[in-house]
């Protein structure tokens, strides 16, 4: 699992939400995305990754939940605006 | 130590059973599960206390832990490492879920438990992550065995037995594939398992599973809940927003009898469900299945869920679990309810121990919502006042107060009572009595045709109402009901099973017994002192009270020595802190020890201690002019008249005007060589129209008058002074004055056959010259037989140089008499001398011409 959580330019804690994607191996179903209702599924491979603005607070209580789950997470990344990735140009549905 | 450390449904629990259950262990198991979400510490100690008592088996005499509303945690530690020294066989003590324990209090506590456990204890922790509990120490001596994820996934060949001893058959490569897809994880292969007993195809199972790109997790859940029958699927989901449930929990959530029939059915056919008693009526799920199939429940049935955490609720109620009612009624969104629970239990919940999760509760309600709800703000106010933050507390009732005829009619009267309540215990927080017996006063009337609840609140309010009021008036002069009231209020607080506030308005009473003979008041400070131990109570601060009492009751009576390990102890259960009152009675006893030893800077320092404290007090306190008093003296005897003079003009009006400031002139004046002064000054306390706090202080002013007579040559006033003084102090044994006073050579001066009181004037001598009179030895037997009045008379002259002849002469009687009666005297307490006779009364306490005990 690799984490990239944002640098901190100022050292301060940035509280304002920011947009995440989280990838968790395996795709989820209804039953368990119902636990992220603030999050938007896509299906990459055999890979979910779960995209959407959340502040810190929000972020850890969403990888708890994944801990509670029993998920297996594999990687956590903050996106900048300009940092648009080639692969979440695929958007096959679930 | 071990620590298990691996993801949720690794198989943690599993290992820890089996593990536990293996026939021939040679070690006693404690095993406490953390509960879901546990934020309150004393929660979590009270479980582990509780099974370590319960490994240690019958041999443990204390009583169950019991909650406290103020909760000591380095106490606690404390006395669950000495229960587990005690035990001296091998303990091994399991936490399983430690990652729910989210207090950051426990975690701490926790880790000093470790770091410090006895040699014989071994200690298995069970998580879900690591946690921060600091055990490089125990890495690094080698001393921390880990079992992680790694070691407990499945190898193939697990698999292939597991499957095995399931009776499942499956081919080699089934195996191989189903061990690859689940990757060894052993909730996939336990689920797996279920599917696959008495499925007819099972190869066609796992491919179909392997092929699938679903979670491990989801994927075989869906599976096993679609090959339930429809009544035990509707079960499980229904009742999986329960952190535990029972056959009649469940039948109710389900609408349908013989719940109990199924939970026992899946206990014996998985490792799902799991029982929690050895009756087997309560039940709970691995917390993977039950956060998934509560997932499930609000996809497929998303309009049940609040209506079954509301029947929930209504259950749990009237069963008397109030927490977990008010956390489905928050879970059912049903907001304004869950803050009506939370008011009316938040006070029984507190004194149950369970402020945290009071805490926790309030924070649950979402931000803003009920900002103006009296109620609510009557629970802040309660937490916030717990927590000695007094003015967030007042401003809290303030929003109580604003709002409360918001509240429904039938509902105003326990608020009422509520702010009541709370403005008593912030009034006495603030040493403010006026507020005190104005609230305490609005509580006192009884109740009558009330509900059973509200019955009960009332109760709880009355009993810590006449606490509060006791404590206040004790403190202050002028109100002689402080005793009665105490009592009154330690009687209910029995009557209704508050064993807490009882042992608190005990404690009370013995530093309320002040001006009553010692002997009463050490015996109700012993009785407080002792149900306090018998709970466990006995190192906590509720029990100051008495402790100091004690204290200072022993160093009145010359028993220094005994005195200074009561303060030892006073000082140990003070840790936290408590007020300025009950410090400014360890400080005022500490002084007396010191005057009486003659050791008067330390004295000094303790008196300003305390006359510092005093003055953090709204009100004047009872023993203010006390402490003034000997402060004043103190400096005058340490050699600074100048600065007791300067003191002194500094003080208002009717402090200047007691008779202890009185006395404290007389000091000075002798420290300035003007005896006459003396003699003035302390006029108004002998002739009785100064405000004295005791008779000790007449006793006092004795003393200086005959100093000061002494001072002025005039011998024979001198000794009558002296002899007044020990007629006032012989009913309690009185030591102190004499000591603090330094009237060794006036006592000397006195012949012995004038005076009425020998036998305590050698007590003081002894004292006086150095050595502390024994502690009263408890374990002395009693005479065979009790000594006669006419015996008891002579037994009191043979501490002086009286001899027969002389002794019948005081008493008017023949020589023989004495002499049978001597006999006698000798024969009860089982001598054959004068001084052996002497020593024997001594520790018998017979030589007080005071009421027997």
């Amino acid at each position: 699992m690799r984490v990239h959580l944002p640098a901190l330019d100022h050292g301060l804690m940035d509280p304002a939400p920011a947009r995440y994607a989280i990838r968790i191996h395996g795709h989820l179903g209804a039953t368990v995305l119902s636990a992220f209702p603030a999050l938007v599924p896509q299906h990459h491979g055999a890979d979910t990754v779960l995209t959407g603005l959340l502040d810190r607070s929000a972020l850890y209580g969403v990888l708890a939940e994944v801990e509670a789950l029993g998920l297996d997470l594999v990687e956590v990344r903050q996106l900048t605006p300009q940092r648009r990735s080639p692969e979440f140009g695929d958007s096959r549905s679930p | 130590m071990t620590v298990i450390s691996a993801p949720a449904g690794s198989g943690k629990t599993s290992l820890l059973r089996a593990w536990a259950g293996r026939p021939g262990q040679p070690h006693r198991i404690a095993v406490v599960q953390v509960q879901r979400d546990q934020h309150d510490a004393q929660q979590f100690w009270l479980a582990l206390l509780g099974a370590v008592r319960q490994a240690c088996g019958p041999a443990s005499r204390a009583e169950p832990p019991a909650a406290t509303p103020g909760f000591d945690g380095r106490a606690m530690v404390d006395r669950v490492l000495s229960e587990l020294a005690d035990a001296r066989d091998g303990i091994t003590l399991v936490i399983d879920d430690l990652h729910e324990l989210a207090s950051p209090d426990a975690l701490a506590q926790l880790t000093r438990l470790l770091v410090n456990l006895p040699p014989n204890v071994h200690a298995v922790l069970a998580t879900r992550r690591d946690l921060p509990l600091r055990l490089q120490q125990l890495r690094l001596a080698g001393e921390l065995a880990e079992i992680r994820a790694a070691d407990l996934r499945f190898t193939e060949r697990e698999t292939r037995e597991l499957l095995e001893a399931s009776g499942i058959v499956l081919s080699e490569a089934g195996v191989a594939l189903l061990h690859q897809r689940t990757e060894g994880w052993a909730a996939g292969l336990r689920l797996a398992a279920i599917s696959l007993a008495g499925h007819p195809d099972p190869e066609r199972f796992v491919t179909a599973f392997s092929g699938s790109d679903r979670t491990v997790a989801e994927y075989l859940i869906a599976e096993m809940l679609e090959r339930q029958p429809d009544e035990i699927k509707d079960l499980l989901l229904r009742t999986s927003l329960l952190d535990r449930v029972n056959g009649e929990l469940a039948d109710l959530l389900t609408g349908r009898p013989g719940s109990e029939r199924i939970l026992l059915a899946l206990e014996d056919a998985n490792a799902f469900v799991v029982s929690l008693d050895p009756e087997r009526t309560w039940f709970r799920y691995h917390h993977l299945f039950a956060d998934l199939l509560r997932l499930e429940l609000r996809r497929a049935l998303p309009e049940d869920a609040p209506a079954l955490h509301r029947r929930a609720a209504g259950w749990l109620t009237r069963h008397g679990q109030v927490a977990d009612a008010i956390r489905h009624t928050q879970a059912a969104g049903d907001w304004p309810e869950a803050a009506r629970l939370l008011a009316d239990h938040s006070f029984s919940l507190t004194l149950d121990g369970q402020a945290q999760t009071v805490e926790a509760l309030l924070r649950a309600f979402p931000r803003g919502a009920l900002a103006d709800d009296p109620e609510l703000a009557l629970v802040r106010a309660g937490r916030t006042l717990a927590r000695g933050r007094l003015d967030e507390a007042a401003a809290h009732l303030a929003v109580a107060e604003t709002y409360a005829e918001t509240t429904p009619p039938d509902r105003q009267r326990r608020l009422r009572v509520g702010i009541a309540s709370l403005k008593l215990a912030l009034a006495t927080r603030r040493g403010n009595l006026a507020g005190v017996i104005e609230q305490a006063e609005l509580l006192a009337s009884p109740v009558t045709g009330q509900s059973g609840q509200d019955i009960a609140l009332d109760s709880d309010l009355r009993a810590l109402a006449l606490m509060h009021r006791g404590i206040a008036e004790a403190w202050s002069p002028g109100f002689p009901d402080a005793e009665r009231h105490l009592q009154e209020g330690a009687a209910l607080a029995r009557e209704i099973g508050r064993p807490y506030v009882e042992v608190a308005c005990l404690a009370q009473l013995g530093f309320a017994s002040k001006t009553r003979p010692f002997a009463t008041a050490r015996r109700r400070c012993r009785e407080a002192i002792a149900l306090a131990d018998r709970h466990g109570w006995g190192a906590e601060w509720m029990i100051a009270p008495a402790l100091v009492t004690l204290a200072a009751s022993m160093t009145w009576t010359g028993e220094f020595d005994e005195g200074e390990r009561w303060l030892q102890r006073t000082e140990r259960a003070l840790q936290t802190d408590t007020g300025p009152g009950i410090t400014l009675l360890l400080h005022m006893t500490s002084g007396m020890l010191q005057a009486g030893r003659r050791r008067h800077r330390e004295a000094l320092e303790e008196f300003s201690a305390a006359e510092h404290l005093g003055s953090q007090l709204e009100r004047s306190h009872a023993l203010a002019s006390q402490v003034t008093g000997w402060l004043l003296a103190t400096h005058a005897r340490a050699g600074q008249p100048g600065q007791a003079r300067a003191l002194l003009a500094a003080l208002d009006h009717e402090r200047a005007g007691s008779g202890e400031v009185g006395n404290a002139r007389a000091v000075i004046n002798l420290a300035e060589g003007d005896p006459a002064g003396a003699l003035g000054a302390v006029q108004d306390v002998l002739d009785g129209t100064a405000p004295v706090t005791g008779h000790v202080t007449v006793a006092e002013a004795h003393l200086l008058a005959g100093l000061a007579h002494r001072d002025l040559g005039d011998q024979r006033a001198a000794n009558q002074a002296a002899e007044r003084a020990l007629a006032l102090a012989e009913a309690d044994r009185l030591v102190l004055p004499f000591a603090m006073t330094g009237s060794a050579d006036l006592l000397e001066a006195l012949p012995r056959h004038q005076t009425a009181h020998a036998a305590l004037l050698a007590d003081i001598l002894d004292v006086l010259h150095g050595s502390s009179l024994a502690a009263q030895d408890q374990t002395a037997s009693p005479p065979a037989e009790k000594l006669s009045p006419s015996e008891l008379r002579v037994l009191r002259y043979l501490p002086t140089n009286l001899s027969r002849p002389e002794i019948a002469r005081e008493l008017s009687v023949s020589l023989n008499t004495v002499a049978t009666q001597l006999r006698s005297i000798y024969a009860k307490l089982q001598v054959s001398d004068r001084s052996s006779a002497v020593q024997r009364a001594r520790e018998l306490r017979l030589l007080s011409a005071g009421p027997t005990r």
